[in-house]
């Protein structure tokens, strides 16, 4: 009950490892080409990972930081402990700092490694046995590895792996070692107990917020109150600021751009103090951009629609003559939804500690920089803090630490740029922890973008869906960084909307960017949950148009598919309408709605259970079925599933940013509303392991869930919701 | 300076305004950095700690008012106990860690210090939770891991 916290390993030298334990430490890279063993050398920089066999018999593997929650510790030592053959219970994970090819986003922190980490346990596993089959001057294949020690079959004598760890510590790793066949996994598939969880019960996990260093100050951050605003001042030096009464010093701080001073960083004796003096920085400081005016909910929806109308389409997706299917359809559905800009609102708000040591400002090659950071991009990180301090990467360490939610935001740079900027005005060797307060949080936010989707779609008198036309519009993440986009537009926009499994005659998705500047992101299944709520929403008006079941239709529109994804995603389906029992009588008052996504490869099938006020709704039960392909930790999975359901029905309530004059709608939580426990769904999560190639679980639970329970909406009441989120204004009950 | 008495243990913590919030006493001045900062508002649960066995946001409480009370925060969940826990078996705390690595209820992990302390407080006033009474727990988890959490609280009520 009362484990350590997880601890960041320093960065390992196998000269002290082996003094220390005497045991054996494999080094990976990411592509697992070259394996090599300490007795190698370790200073390769394509490192990924370790891998640590005690002599005291503990196995410890070496993660890249990335945890949020999802499980990615758990899920990749699950895969290095299944191929080493050892117990569950005997393995322990550490992070490392920072190393490259580390990245935590697109839900792939575990499919994306899993091969790696295979295949390192399956090298040490080989090694060790050769080891092993050397000690007893016996065949290898007469040796035989399970349980953390290798079996003698002719003698039935046993060496531990920590017996064996300094001799094979010298063996040459195998390039290919064997890997254990799927079906015959004992670990990966079963639930595993989360490593990181009993430090999550006692206080003692460290997230970023939970840095402390000896002599360690306090800052925050207030920015521009209108987005885009600048300092009205823009001549300090080396960024210093007329400093509050009480606080050690202030910094005005520069964009991620590089470009003028958009907020002030305030350093205190505690972060209470900090958080005081920095929110009474007065309005007055500010510059306005001059369309500051225009930077308004109101107008950014008058040029969606025109867009919509007139825009220069990215074709995106095409198929046979959509106009013409449309003019010969009998019946024709054409229905527009609009979306808000979305927070991400990690639990844990934006944080990072720097300390700067021996550094002159202007001599580049002085001194070294650490930090602690929350970060699912911890080698973005370090290229962050080479630009931001001038030092070379080699005098940079980062250390991630847990995060307290990611959802997409802590992808992000730009707090990582503030605390370096603070850290370079502090006298050297001075650690500075920047905590932001939660207002700076979510109006600071980089948003999901705003949106307006339109679907046009035909249908015939058999109820096949004759032509689908989608268009969509929004600002788009990557030209908003500067890339400049393919002839398919932006495909962070569009996804969700193509690659449909359906059965459609003829379609067309096609995608307009929005001009508006205010920061867009990649919030938690990014381009996907936008356009499911168009699609299975408009999905099931077909199906009502045609008068055929909601569910009936979508099972006949994906029998009648060649989609290579139409017989996994009708499998899901099925499941969720019977776990649901879809058809089955409801109390009065009642509704169940239905839809199927997929996302990140991943499909999600989700059929929701509501009653409805006028003011809100109740969501009873949600009945979820996922196919990733190969479940690693189901567990993890069912979870995944739930919080993703959890994180979509929250957004579709209630989620939203408006903006008047270029200030945000939302400072906390009680004008940007989430779930509670109350209104919290039971959910069942059934998972199918198809045998497909693994995909992600991060994210993919969260699409389904809005149409799902719009759908039912329109069962109970008739009408159809086309605006998100379903209950605008709504504040916090209670508060 | 002022005596702060935090998991059975006193502290005289040199504060210079004394209207400063528990939370950032416990966080930044006694370095007991489990209760965490969510909103700074008492609407998301996360700086839950006890104060005299209750549950309470720590974010608003000026450290002064929790001067000759005593404060229970995550670190000392392990060691905290009812009156009625019977001597040598497991206290409300430990049983509630406990239930909470059973049903594996952590994702992020972030705000279940407050909820779990929000949980030791309902415990005592309740000690067989009805779904109604878990209901009451208003902390906020953008995880998503309410369901879980009620399944530990029940968990841990009846064993």
């Amino acid at each position: 009950m009362n484990e350590s916290s997880i601890k960041i390993a320093d960065a390992l030298d196998r000269r002290d490892f082996l003094k220390v334990t005497g045991g054996f430490l494999l080094a990976i890279t990411l592509d697992g080409a070259t394996n090599r063993s300490v007795a190698q050398g370790v200073g390769s920089t394509n490192i990924t990972t370790y891998l640590r066999i005690g002599a005291d018999e503990t196995i410890t593997v070496f993660v890249g930081g990335g945890e949020m929650g999802q499980g990615i510790y758990t899920g990749l030592a699950m895969a290095a402990a299944e191929e080493l053959k050892v117990d569950w219970a005997s393995v322990k994970v550490e992070p490392l700092t920072a190393i490259s090819s580390w990245l935590s986003a697109g839900s792939g922190g575990i499919r994306s490694r899993l091969p790696t980490f295979l295949k390192a346990g399956a090298a040490a596993r080989e090694m060790l046995i050769s080891a092993a089959a050397t000690q007893w001057g016996i065949a290898r294949s007469l040796c035989v590895a399970g349980g953390g020690s290798i079996l003698n079959t002719l003698t039935d004598e046993t060496l531990t792996y920590g017996q064996l760890a300094p001799a094979a510590a010298l063996l040459p790793v195998p390039a290919a070692p064997p890997l254990t066949p799927a079906a015959q996994y004992q670990i990966i598939g079963t639930p595993a107990a989360r490593v990181d969880l009993p430090p999550k019960t006692n206080g003692s996990a460290k997230y970023g917020v939970d840095t402390f260093l000896p002599g360690m100050v306090f800052a925050a951050v207030k920015h521009s109150p209108v987005i885009g605003g600048t300092l009205t001042l823009q001549t300090y030096t080396n960024g210093i600021y007329p400093k509050p009464g009480g606080a050690i010093a202030a910094v005005a701080l520069r964009p991620l751009s590089g470009g003028d001073y958009n907020a002030v960083g305030v350093v205190a004796s505690n972060t209470f103090l900090a958080h005081s003096l920095a929110n009474g920085i007065s309005a007055t400081k500010w510059t306005a951009p001059a369309d500051a005016a225009l930077r308004d909910t109101n107008t950014y929806m008058a040029q969606a629609k025109h867009l919509m109308g007139r825009g220069a389409p990215y074709i995106a997706e095409t198929f046979g003559d959509v106009e013409a299917g449309l003019t010969n359809a009998a019946q024709t559905v054409d229905l527009t939804y609009t979306y808000p800009y979305l927070a991400h609102c990690c639990m844990e708000v934006l944080s990072c500690t720097v300390r700067l040591t021996g550094y002159v400002a202007g001599t580049p090659s002085a001194g070294t920089c650490e930090v602690w950071a929350p970060t699912q991009a911890p080698n973005t990180t370090l290229n962050t803090a080479a630009t931001w301090t001038g030092l070379a990467k080699t005098s940079i360490t980062i250390y991630p630490t847990l995060m307290g939610g990611g959802l997409g935001r802590k992808f992000e740079q730009d707090y990582i740029a503030q605390a370096i900027q603070i850290a370079k005005a502090l006298p050297s060797g001075t650690p500075v922890k920047m905590i932001w307060k939660r207002e700076q949080d979510m109006a600071n936010d980089q948003f999901r973008p705003m949106a307006l989707i339109r679907i046009r779609a035909g249908l015939d008198a058999a109820g096949n869906v004759t032509a689908w036309n989608c268009r969509h519009v929004s600002p788009s993440i990557s030209k908003q960084r500067g890339a400049t986009l393919g002839a398919k537009g932006d495909g962070n926009a569009t996804e969700g909307a193509t690659l449909l499994p359906y059965s459609f005659g003829s379609r067309l998705v096609d995608y307009v960017v929005h001009p508006s500047p205010v920061p867009v992101g990649y919030w938690r299944s990014v381009g996907y949950s936008l356009n499911a709520f168009a699609v299975e929403s408009a999905i099931d008006e077909l199906a009502i148009a045609a008068g055929i079941d909601p569910y009936l239709f979508r099972v006949q529109l994906l029998q009648n598919s060649t989609d290579p994804l139409a017989a996994r995603t009708l499998a899901c389906l099925q499941d969720a309408a019977a776990t649901a029992g879809w058809g089955t009588a409801l109390p009065a008052g009642r509704a169940r709605g239905i839809a199927v996504t997929m996302a990140f490869n991943t499909i999600v099938a989700e059929c929701a259970e509501i009653s409805a006020t006028a003011t809100s709704i109740k969501v009873y039960k949600v009945a979820c079925t996922v196919d990733c392909g190969t479940a690693v930790n189901p567990d993890s999975v069912e979870a995944q599933m739930q919080g993703g359901i959890f994180h979509g029905l929250s957004a579709a309530m209630w989620g939203q940013v408006k903006w008047t004059a270029g200030v945000a709608s939302a400072s906390n939580f009680n004008n940007y509303r989430v779930l509670r426990m109350n209104e919290a769904p039971a959910i069942t999560v059934n998972i199918i392991n198809s045998g497909a190639p693994m995909s992600g679980c991060g994210e993919p639970g969260v699409p389904g869930i809005a149409p799902a329970v719009a759908n039912a909406y329109r069962k109970l009441t008739g009408t159809r919701i086309l605006t998100l989120p379903f209950f605008p204004g709504a504040t916090m009950d209670g508060i | 300076m002022i005596t702060l008495n935090v998991n059975g243990q006193s502290y005289q913590v040199n504060v210079a305004d004394t209207s400063t919030p528990l939370l950032w006493v416990l966080r930044d001045i006694l370095g007991l950095t489990g209760t965490k900062y969510g909103c700074g508002k008492e609407i998301c649960g996360a700086c839950t700690v006890l104060v005299n066995g209750q549950a309470q946001t720590s974010c608003q409480m000026d450290v002064s008012s929790a001067v000759g009370k005593t404060i229970t925060t995550i670190e000392g969940l392990a060691a905290y106990r009812l009156p009625n826990d019977p001597a040598g078996a497991p206290g409300v705390g430990e049983k509630l860690q406990a239930a909470w690595v059973d049903q594996q209820v952590p994702q992020c992990g972030y705000c279940q210090s407050g909820m779990l302390m929000a949980a030791a407080g309902l415990l005592k006033s309740k000690p067989h939770p009805a779904d109604a009474d878990i209901n009451e727990i208003k902390n906020i988890c953008i995880c998503g891991t309410y369901q879980r959490i009620r399944a530990a609280i029940h968990e841990a009520a009846n064993s």
